[in-house]
């Protein structure tokens, strides 16, 4: 307790209320500025107090679940710090909700590409997680994207890495070591992601054959494939998006409606490689599973029981790829990622060299670093 | 005769020229390389480094194909460097093979009665069919074509002159050509006067002196040029029709003095038909005698860049031109190459046949005797090696 | 046993390389620094490789991963005496996934080669740097190189879902899979582009791209160069984002078209190569599109390429460039530098006067898209003192990009040449972080040491405490 006093003399002006939804912590913290942060964890790694990241709180049902003795919110680091009209960069802290940002960047007819259906999700969160959205087919991962970060490492350093620039090798690559480490290392504090220009139309045909009308388009945004049926989304000029029905033998619907995200007890993402899905999607059909899968990815959004899930992991995990749960009830004997990837050693050594003290989400990737 | 400081100079090492040449695809090794063998002229020429036998055997391994100098952006004269490079290494390392090597290059092959009695002598091995019983490194010998017992030779040949010529030619006999392949110099001879050309092969000239070249024999090289560029004077036009000899006479400027006036008269066969086709004096056939796969001879391709050329007498000759590879890959022969360094040049030849084979086609084309014997003793039974001018030859006759 | 004789037993003496001769013609990539090997091997295997560098930690010898070196900044030339490991033979059977739109290919492998080999399938693997033709698969993910098609595809990073590498200690690990998002940290990400510092890539996982159905090639000819710059801006403005725009100035086209007979304008003070791919639908408005905007920022001619042989033409034209200057002095020193695109032609004109200024011959050829700058400077460097004054006008340029909000490489990467300059856009925590990510994956430091970091980035040199001194709670 007396460690409890010290801190929140420390860290005056930073304690928050407790964010909805969070679970219990000593001390719920939200730093209004990168330097906040990195002195919170600098005091956290020197008194081995786990911290644990906050933002949206809609992926924190991701990995292993962190005890922790200080909760860092992101709510109060939200602003769009730079946005580069004309080089397609925008560079945000972490707790702009991508919403927000996401509208912001309509206004001139751009997008960070991130999640379409993104709720309460943050920028910071979608980073940290690894999240991308639908459009990955055409645009690649939010990783592709990271082009700068900022990190408040668990050591309490406040360090740069990448550049404001779409093209760059100047030194090793932290944007995209950050991106998917789930707070691991540190807090992004601030990160630069690349734009994409909207093209002007948008529009959706809906196929029969998921896996021909993917090798007969060229470039969608995304061939979406969910109980109901499978969905080719597209943009571009009017003309294009004709030929592009044309070429699939489908009818145009204007405009895009994503899917809604999937709720239910169990949420679980399975990732395979791309050839993996029209199988898995058979399978699931069959199973009564409800489900969302990307063609051309490899991604596949569902919901349900433990015990299904736990035949799926061995399929997936057969074909390369990792059942990821995203939501599990609390207590469950599930394990969050299921069989760690090779080099957990070289992991654990590259977590070491930001947060030597394990302090920042501790515990929470696969193999429990 | 190492090469100049400035032509040292001249190679950034960008490395754009390691992927087409084919001792370093074999190898992965840039030792084998022409950027790799640059450096090596460069140490040795500075002083750097001692010329030895690892130097040798660098310079020696090079099929000087000039796959290189085509693809180098910083222009090059690789081909000249190396040549340099061999006749000083002949010099500082008088090794007996070498010595033996350029003994062949720079004299035997200029013996004409020995050729002769050679040829006659494979004749009969043929006949007697033990051609495929001789060594590896004599498998050349099984890509020959039949040979004559009796050889005959064009030298001295002065074809009947038309009326009204529409300009005098020299054919150069060659070594090898003429003694093995008289079927060529037949179609050339044909050809060109069909075309209106008065044709001679003069009798006082040599071996065009390629081989002794390359295989450092500098010496031998400049006498044979000197000689032929007396023979050739008069002559409107050089002609060659061997893509190696043709290569070098239009570098006799490097090789004799008063050469220039060679190397600019100089043409290979196929460009000075092909033009002839083009200026409409020789017919074409309708494309309808079926594809034949193509083969570009380093000393075309690389040395003199002509490419169309063949492909132009193909298609006159009512034929389809099909390719075999994207990068005219050296099928290993390279003059002596296939004999001193046999190992690789299997290898190569090897790969050039598969290609081949990959097409389906069993006629190949190709406008050098070395390229020829190399794909026939590759190739084996049921293919027909050609020259362009036989083909386009047979199509008009 | 010595070094020689410990990789001999493995390899044979065939594939052991150590005399004076054959070490000096790895002596040196495409850039301008020498280094010494002690040796060098050429491993065909990911065993072999792995055995290599056991027997390199024991005997306690730096190693250097080489492609076939096209490399710009001696990522793989050795600093310091080192174990040459020549990857050129490493490359085992490919696995390709069409239907993943990806394969598993060696190191070893050729880029173009990639692409040919997978012709048959509609697609190709997108990074093109110029010396695709000759550059290993293994340089380009050492490197995290880039090339004219990477504006709209993105470099490397982007191209590569997987690695099989061998550690310090001789270890085989594979990171990334088909598969996307593998869990865990993304060290895959962290390895491409880390010059062999943390490991050597034996196998690639590259991203296969699908062939455009239509693509149209315009030539931009502009009588300034800030104009065929204002160009670049305002088609990115304008909601395009072509698959190249590249740009050239005027002696740049004069040297290329000495070598490649392009009928290029060599009259005009800059050239833009602009190219659009996609449906046959969308590339004509789009090139319609980029000619607008063209002419109104003062092109003074438009030509789009005839057919595929003009296309390709041009193309070489553009990939030949850089090899093409050693026709105007024996030396270059060619830069990398990146800046905000909307800085380009600020920037652009600051670097001609620092030509000026140190009376330099510059040729400039860039990927002007994404802002990436190449100045190329023709020198003689026996003339005395001129390399000193290439050097410190190179050091100008890049000072000039990195004040404008630019780095220090987009493509090339750090290597030797500007380890020492990485201080101008990180601050020495930054570094430190970098020097520990790099020490976790080779804590005894053999792995190509002196590339990407200055000397001195680990904190102790700076006489900082790796932590906070903990007080007793």
């Amino acid at each position: 307790m007396m460690l409890h006093q010290e801190m929140a003399r420390l860290a005056k002006g930073l304690v928050s209320d407790p964010v909805a939804g969070a679970p219990d912590a000593d001390i719920t913290l939200a730093p209004t500025s990168a330097e906040d942060a990195a002195s919170v964890l600098g005091f956290a790694a020197e008194h081995s107090l786990p911290v644990r990241f906050w933002g949206g709180g809609t992926h924190q049902g991701m990995g292993y679940p962190v005890v922790a003795d200080i909760l860092m919110s992101t709510h109060r680091m939200s602003s769009i710090v730079d946005w580069q009209v004309d080089d397609l960069t925008v560079t945000v802290q972490p707790g702009v909700l991508i919403a927000d940002l996401e509208g912001e960047l309509q206004q001139r007819r751009q997008t960070a590409v991130l999640q379409e259906v993104p709720g309460q999700s943050t920028v910071g969160g979608a980073v940290a997680a690894g999240l991308s959205g639908w459009r990955r087919l055409r645009y690649g991962p939010t990783r592709d994207r990271a082009l700068e970060v900022r990190l408040a490492t668990g050591d309490g350093r406040l360090i740069r890495g990448g550049g404001r620039l779409v093209k760059n090798v100047t030194g090793y690559d932290l944007p995209r070591l950050a991106t998917g480490s789930f707070g691991s290392l540190g807090l992004i504090t601030e990160m630069c992601l690349k734009l994409w220009p909207l093209p002007p139309e948008h529009a959706m045909v809906p196929v029969q054959d998921a896996e021909r009308a993917l090798a007969l388009a060229y470039r969608p945004l995304a061939l979406i494939e969910t109980n109901a049926g499978a969905t080719l989304y597209l943009s571009g000029s009017r003309e294009e998006l004709e030929a592009q029905a044309e070429r699939v033998g489908g009818d145009l619907v204007s405009g895009h409606r994503w899917p809604q995200p999937l709720v239910g007890a169990v949420e679980a993402t399975l990732r395979v490689p791309p050839s993996a899905v029209a199988q898995l999607v058979e399978k699931l059909r069959a199973a009564g599973i409800d489900f969302q899968a990307a063609h051309g990815v490899g991604e596949i959004r569902l919901v349900g029981s433990l015990g299904e899930l736990a035949e799926l992991r061995d399929t997936v995990e057969a074909t390369g790829g990792a059942l990821v749960i995203g939501k599990i009830p609390k207590g469950a004997d599930f394990d969050p990622w299921g069989k760690p990837p090779e080099g957990i050693d070289l992991q654990r050594r590259v977590k070491a060299a930001f947060d030597p003290r394990s302090v920042a989400n501790p515990g929470i990737l696969p193999g429990g670093i | 005769m190492n090469p100049t400081q400035a032509q040292l100079d001249a190679c950034v090492t960008c490395g754009l020229c390691l992927p087409h040449c084919p001792t370093f695809r074999l190898t992965g090794d840039e030792v084998a390389s022409p950027r790799g063998r640059i450096a090596a002229m460069g140490a040795i020429a500075t002083g750097a480094l001692p010329s030895d036998e690892t130097y040798a055997e660098m310079m020696s391994f090079c099929l000087g194909c000039l796959a290189c100098e085509a693809a180098c952006p910083s222009l090059i004269p690789y081909g000249e460097m190396l040549v340099g490079a061999r006749e000083q290494l002949a010099k500082d390392q008088p090794s007996l093979a070498g010595r033996l090597r350029r003994l062949l290059a720079g004299r035997i092959l200029n013996m004409k009665w020995l050729l002769a009695l050679v040829t006659s002598g494979i004749g009969i091995l043929q006949k007697l069919r033990v051609v495929g019983f001789l060594p590896k490194r004599l498998r050349l010998m099984r890509g020959l074509r039949p040979l004559r017992v009796f050889p005959h030779s064009v030298l001295g040949v002065r074809d009947h002159t038309p009326a009204e010529p529409a300009g005098s030619v020299a054919l150069l006999a060659g070594c090898v050509m003429d003694e093995w392949f008289p079927e060529v110099h037949d179609a050339t001879r044909g050809v060109l006067q069909m075309a209106g050309f008065q044709v001679h092969s003069p009798e006082r000239q040599q071996c065009c002196g390629a081989l002794a070249a390359h295989e450092g024999a500098g010496e031998e090289a400049r006498r044979m040029a000197q000689r032929n560029v007396s023979a050739f004077s008069g002559y409107d036009y050089v002609v060659a029709d061997a893509a190696g000899c043709s290569a070098h006479l239009k570098e006799y400027n490097q090789w004799a003095e008063g050469g220039e006036s060679v190397a600019e008269r100089a043409r290979d066969v196929t460009e000075f038909v092909a033009a002839l086709i083009d200026r409409g004096l020789l017919p074409t056939f309708a494309e309808a005698r079926g594809p034949v796969a193509m083969q570009d001879p380093c000393h075309l391709r690389h040395g003199q860049r002509i490419t169309a050329a063949p492909r132009r007498l193909v298609r006159a000759a009512g034929y389809t031109p099909v390719e075999i590879d994207q990068d005219g890959l050296c099928c290993g022969a390279a003059g002596l190459y296939m004999v001193y360094e046999h190992e690789t040049a299997d290898e190569l030849g090897a790969s050039k046949a598969a290609e081949i084979q990959a097409t389906g086609l069993t006629t190949v084309v190709s406008a050098n005797p070395g390229c020829e014997i190399q794909l026939r003793s590759h190739l084996g039974k049921g293919y027909r090696i050609v020259h362009p001018i036989e083909l386009y030859w047979e199509s008009l006759s | 046993m010595t070094l020689v004789d410990d990789l001999q037993a493995i390899l044979g003496p065939d594939r052991v390389l150590s005399h004076p001769l054959e070490l000096l013609v790895y002596a040196k990539d495409a850039g301008v620094t020498p280094g010494e090997a002690v040796a060098a091997v050429l491993p065909e295997t990911t065993q072999e490789v792995s055995a290599c560098l056991r027997v390199a930690a024991r005997h306690g010898v730096p190693v250097v991963a080489r492609g076939t070196g096209t490399g710009l900044s001696g990522g793989a030339v050795p600093d310091e005496p080192a174990l040459l490991v020549v990857m050129t033979r490493v490359d085992p059977a490919w696995e390709i996934d069409a239907a993943s739109r990806c394969a598993w290919v060696g190191a070893g492998a050729l880029n173009l080669d990639v692409s040919r080999g997978i012709e048959g399938l509609g697609m190709h693997f997108a990074p093109d740097p110029s010396s695709q033709a000759a550059c290993t698969i293994g340089g380009n993910v050492g490197t995290n190189a880039g090339g004219p098609h990477c504006l709209a595809e993105g470099t490397t990073v982007v191209h590569v879902l997987g690695v099989e590498m061998v550690t310090a200690s001789g270890d085989v690990v594979v990171l990334g899979s088909a598969a996307p998002d593998p869990i865990g940290l993304d060290l895959r990400g962290v390895v491409v582009g880390s010059e062999g510092t943390l490991g050597i890539v034996t196998r690639v996982l590259v991203k296969l791209t699908e062939n455009p159905p239509a693509v149209r090639t315009l030539l931009l000819t502009f009588d300034s160069l800030r104009a065929a710059a204002a160009t670049v801006s305002a088609t990115i403005a304008a909601g395009i984002v072509p698959a190249a725009l590249e740009m050239m100035d005027q002696p740049m086209v004069i040297a290329v078209e000495a070598f490649i007979h392009a009928d290029l304008p060599v009259d005009a003070a800059a050239v833009l190569i602009a190219e659009v791919v996609g449906l046959d639908e969308g590339v004509d408005a789009e090139a319609a599109t980029i000619e607008r905007i063209a002419v109104e920022q003062g092109a003074t001619s438009v030509r789009v390429a005839g057919d595929d042989a003009e296309r390709e033409l041009l193309w070489k034209a553009r990939k030949n460039a850089f090899g093409a200057v050693a026709q105007a002095a024996p030396n270059y020193y060619l830069h990398d530098t990146v800046v905000p695109r909307t800085a380009l032609a600020d920037v652009v004109t600051q670097i001609y006067e620092i030509a000026e200024r140190f009376e330099l011959e510059m040729m400039n050829v860039f990927h002007a898209g994404d802002g990436n700058l190449h100045p190329l400077v023709a020198y003689d460097a026996r003339e005395p003192g001129k390399a000193e004054q290439v050097q410190a006008a190179a050091e100008e340029m890049v000072r000039v990009s990195v004040a404008a909000g630019g780095s220090l490489t987009g493509e090339h990467g750090i290597g030797l040449e500007k380890r020492d300059l990485m201080g101008l856009v990180f601050s020495p925590v930054d570094l430190d972080a970098q020097a520990r990510l790099r020490d976790a994956f080779d804590p005894d430091g053999l792995m190509n040491p002196g590339k990407i970091l200055p000397r001195g980035a680990r904190c102790y040199d700076y006489g900082m405490s790796a932590l906070p001194e903990s007080e007793p709670s």
